[in-house]
């Protein structure tokens, strides 16, 4: 029996059966739409958050944050909260500095088998101060200008130089325009006076809105030597062991508490794990209605072919070509709703995405086209067989009784 | 080659038992043209249903070529079906989406012969609608519209041919063509029972069978009588 023919020729009368019920078959297809669109939209999402934290590890990953132990307490009364106090020193003193380099270095160069003596980490220390400038509310940032230079990697100047001595500035670009400040003017602080050296491009995080000055500089006006509020140390490679410089800077220095990036990129990775977990959770029960769905079309649509079959029954037709038709036609729907489903679904990631992610990215997947296909073709044809099992019931004297 | 023997139907239990057949019996041998008539509910069409083994039967048996096949599976009855036995409707019953000629393959589509399209042909302008064959049944007439179910019917070449009322639906002049196609199939030597109420086309018939209340009534054996 040249079964592959067979195969073609019922194919083609499903095909025209379908093109004649268009919407029916639409409406059969919409369970499958919604189920596998919702999973689509979770994962196209969850991948668009994981690579926004990948993204942010490539370029934060080698770093640690050093800062002040401070505790917070929590104050309320009974159970009520009424917010938190800060206990302990509000900054690190700059003797802290060697040690860390020592930390920092020795564990580097045990890691990759290094010999050289010199500095291997960047270690940039900050002193934060908040002031006025022009009547505005400003925080300006004292930093060690060759480390910070090594640590910002994607700073670009917009106009003017680099910070270098200790009577300069360098202003952040939402800074510069909200105070209108230009290259060669001059800002008071505290009764010293900087002139502006040079002016960021923007950046997109909060570093727009400061300005950036020499550390001693803000030391001295604030009267704050010897002082810094956090030390950034950035290893020289992402595969450094920054958890293990962290742990170790904790375990010696006292009254500091340092954090590695790849620690809290790993919590927040396994946060957003837990968060797509239950999304797909809630998707798959979506998808177990759309079965139910697909199943009553199905049920459906049998009944309203009760005739259709007892004809092809009485010329000739087996029960297994009778189910075959009807599995053949739930292929058909599976793939034209894993088809809208995975549009759908990715259009919904676009909407959806940037208001779970602040303002993250979204792009579509090409990879999930095709499982989308297969996922949606699967479903149509499990909800599929009951109601083909039906329809090869019918009796063909039957069918042409219940007309 | 057909053998009816004591076969009853009845639909139903109790008080609400209906008897369709009540102990029928006959012979079909080859190259016979039967007319089962009757009145409305008489069970014509229930006979040509157990028959066919589109129906079960209560008792009796039904002997195709020495074998019962009131007893067989569905299996069997599909083999049945796809070589022996083919059926006319009275509502033609063709599938609205397929074109004449998709139609008319279907069987041997179903039978796994793929390439019938010019037996289909072939057998299409038998039947007087060669320049048809790409309509579709809503844009043929009632006549067509049997021409293209007779044309189905005969393309697994049956020895038997059931009618159920095959002319029920037309006027009496198209009503006359599909007779004289039907007497055309017996001159080539298939075997016919064809139900219908009409007398002017069961007096075509090499013998008429009448019922009344599931019993045979009457025989009347018209060899070579009116042609």
């Amino acid at each position: 029996m040249p079964v592959k023919e067979d195969l073609m020729k019922l194919y083609q009368i499903v095909l025209k059966d379908i093109t004649r019920r268009k919407k029916r078959m639409l409406y059969a297809s919409l369970g499958v739409v919604i189920g596998v669109a919702t999973i689509i939209a979770v994962l196209t999402i969850a991948l668009a958050g994981e690579t926004d934290i990948y993204g942010q590890l490539e370029k934060y990953g080698a770093n640690l944050v050093v800062m002040p132990a401070i505790s917070d307490i929590d104050v309320g009364l009974g159970g009520l909260s009424l917010g938190t106090l800060a206990v302990g020193e509000n900054y690190i003193s700059e003797n802290e500095l060697p040690q860390i380099r020592q930390i920092a270095d020795g564990m580097i160069r045990e890691a990759l088998n290094i010999e050289d003596e010199g500095d291997i980490a960047t270690i940039a220390p900050r002193l934060y101060m908040n002031t006025e400038i022009k009547g505005t509310s400003v925080i300006i940032v004292g930093v060690d200008p060759q480390q910070e230079r090594q640590l910002k990697t994607w700073w670009r100047i917009r106009d003017g130089e680099y910070l270098e001595r200790a009577d300069q500035a360098l202003v952040g670009a939402m800074a510069a325009d909200l105070l209108e400040l230009n290259v060669g003017d001059k800002i008071a602080l505290n009764g010293r006076e900087v002139t502006i050296t040079g002016i960021l491009e923007e950046t997109g995080s909060n570093e727009d809105y400061q300005v950036f000055l020499h550390i001693k500089t803000v030391q001295e006006a604030f009267d704050k030597e010897g002082l810094v509020s956090s030390i950034d140390v950035r290893a020289l490679c992402s595969a450094c062991p920054t958890s293990d410089i962290a742990g170790s800077i904790n375990g010696n220095i006292p009254g500091v508490r340092a954090v590695a990036v790849k620690q809290i990129a790993e919590t927040e990775m396994g946060m957003m794990g837990k968060v797509s977990k239950f999304l797909l959770a809630l998707a798959g029960i979506t998808l177990a209605v759309g079965c139910f769905g697909v199943v009553n079309t199905m049920l459906t649509s049998v009944h309203e072919r009760i005739r259709d079959i007892g004809i092809m029954r009485a010329v000739g037709a087996s029960r297994n070509q009778i189910i075959r038709i009807f599995l053949y036609e739930a292929i058909i729907i599976g793939v034209v709703g894993g088809l809208l489903g995975y549009v759908v679904g990715t259009l919904l990631a676009y909407v959806v995405g940037p208001l779970i992610f602040g303002g993250v990215a979204v792009t579509y997947v090409p990879q999930y086209f095709l499982p989308s296909l297969a996922l949606a073709a699967f479903i149509a044809v499990v909800s599929t067989v009951y109601p083909a099992f039906r329809a090869s019931k019918i009796k063909v004297a039957d069918s042409f009784r219940s007309l | 080659m057909l053998e009816i023997k004591n076969v009853s139907k009845t639909y139903g239990q109790g008080t609400a038992k209906v008897v369709a057949l009540s102990n029928v019996s006959f012979r079909v041998d080859e190259g016979d043209f039967i007319a089962i008539m009757g009145p409305s509910g008489s069970g014509k069409s229930t006979l040509l249903n157990v028959i066919g083994g589109l129906d079960y039967l209560s008792s009796g048996e039904v002997v195709l070529d020495g074998k019962r096949i009131d007893n067989l599976d569905e299996n069997n009855l599909v083999d049945i079906r796809r070589n022996k036995i083919a059926y006319v409707f009275q509502q033609y019953h063709l599938l609205p989406s397929l074109t004449a000629l998709e139609n008319v393959m279907l069987p041997l589509i179903f039978c796994g012969l793929g390439k019938g399209e010019e037996k289909g042909l072939e057998i299409l302008k038998g039947v007087g609608l060669g320049g048809r064959t790409e309509h579709k049944p809503s844009q043929l007439s009632g006549g067509e519209q049997q021409r293209v179910a007779i044309a189905r019917a005969l393309v697994n070449s049956p020895s038997l041919i059931l009618a159920d009322e095959p002319t029920g639906n037309m006027d009496q002049e198209t009503g006359k063509e599909i007779l004289g196609l039907f007497q055309q199939l017996n001159v080539d030597g298939r075997s016919i029972i064809m139900v219908t109420h009409d007398p002017d086309i069961a007096q075509h018939a090499k013998e008429i069978i009448v019922l009344q209340d599931g019993q045979i009534i009457d025989r009347i054996n018209q060899k070579g009588g009116k042609q």
